[in-house]
């Protein structure tokens, strides 16, 4: 083949690419405007009966209930683990309904990320919506809407889900504060390593009658969360 | 072909380019291998939001992987003045401009965050589409040339 002849074919061939790229960018490009990344195709369900249990409990950050509660119940868990959501579902909300409500004890919520490479953002988006009072809305609905342990269910559209049904009103701003908040998930999961934790959910209080922060372990009943309290008051 | 460059010099700042290219994309590999995102400048979370986005891995695999390959193709591109390394060279960048174009609408509609070293990245990669495109026009069809370094 000529010069002439082999320089037409290239540069048919080069068109031929450069049509199929333009067009293969424009589809990457319309299926991610109407999909996944927005977290609008992930089902997230159990948003009023949160929104109802946690009705008219004071926020801040990550704690729950009166800032002027004598006690403060600090809970060390991981948003993937399964027995948190056990305990979330099953123990805490007599916790919540008889001593948060009255003003009692309030709770904080301390990431201990143990279960995979997902709980660290997972811990970080809690601590974003939490900036926006939000935070124990998105615990509560995390674990209503857990998938199968560190699935890899926890995606950012899955968080963002969350995210939308816990109430969380500037999505843009919890966006980009997810990552200013990796640090604090490394912190918690450092302090609950030195309190002698190893496993989630465990639990610390911090009360008139209590030197400092105390671990407790993970308690086998809500009786024995309730005696803790008691006896810190 | 008197008003393009000379090919020499066109494969020169490809393999400069190119070069520069497998070191930013190295730098961010290696964070993402040690759990760690790449650290943007001036105190900016970008690159961490981006790095733990879904968009930083095609089938499991490290986007910053797939950006070394195409570096170090286009690199090796450089070295041949023949057809083959000219239409291959188009052929790498065209993928590596087009996925840059993707990842960059990604990051300003979907993350909302900025990451510098994809900025970077993105800037060689249509650099590279521009002179690789002008070689290929340019010297398609010519006879095998030297090599950069006697060029």
């Amino acid at each position: 083949m000529s010069e002439r002849g082999r320089r037409t074919q290239l540069l048919q061939l080069a068109a031929g690419a450069v049509f199929l790229a333009v067009a293969v960018v424009l589809v990457l490009i319309v299926i991610n405007a109407s999909s996944s990344g927005d977290g609008g195709d992930t089902k997230i369900e159990g948003a009023a009966e949160v929104n109802q249990q946690l009705a008219g409990i004071p926020q801040r950050g990550m704690v729950l209930g009166d800032p002027a509660a004598p006690v403060e119940l600090v809970e060390f868990a991981d948003l993937q683990c399964p027995f948190c959501k056990a305990f979330a579902e099953e123990i805490l909300p007599s916790i919540i309904e008889n001593q948060v409500k009255n003003g009692e004890a309030k709770i904080a919520f301390h990431n201990f990320t143990i279960i995979g490479e997902q709980s660290l953002p997972a811990g970080a988006a809690a601590l974003a919506a939490g900036a926006q009072g939000r935070g124990w809305n998105y615990v509560e609905l995390f674990y209503r809407n857990q998938g199968t342990e560190d699935s890899g269910y926890a995606d950012d559209a899955f968080l963002k889900a969350v995210a939308k049904g816990a109430g969380v009103k500037n999505i843009s701003r919890w966006k980009k504060q997810r990552a200013e908040f990796t640090a604090e998930v490394e912190e918690t999961t450092e302090e609950a390593q030195q309190l002698g934790f190893d496993g989630t959910p465990s639990f610390a209080i911090k009360g008139p009658n209590t030197d400092g922060l105390e671990p407790l372990g993970t308690p086998d009943s809500a009786g024995d969360l309730e005696s803790a309290i008691e006896e810190a008051r | 072909m008197r008003s393009y460059p000379s090919e020499g010099n066109l494969r020169r700042a490809i393999a400069f380019l190119a070069a520069l290219g497998i070191g930013i994309a190295t730098y961010i590999a290696i964070e993402a291998a040690g759990g760690d995102a790449p650290r943007c400048l001036a105190g900016s979370t970008g690159c961490a939001t981006v790095a733990k986005s879904s968009y930083s891995h095609v089938a499991g695999v490290n986007i910053a992987v797939f950006g070394i390959i195409g570096y170090a193709l286009l690199l090796a591109s450089a070295f041949f003045a023949n057809d083959l390394a000219r239409f291959g060279g188009f052929v790498v960048v065209l993928g590596g401009f087009g996925y840059s174009v993707f990842l960059t609408y990604v990051e300003i509609f979907k993350i909302e965050a900025i990451c510098q070293w994809c900025v970077g990245s993105a800037v060689l990669m249509t650099i590279l589409f521009a002179l690789n495109a002008i070689r290929l026009t340019g010297y398609a069809g010519a006879e095998a040339g030297p090599l950069p370094d006697r060029a």
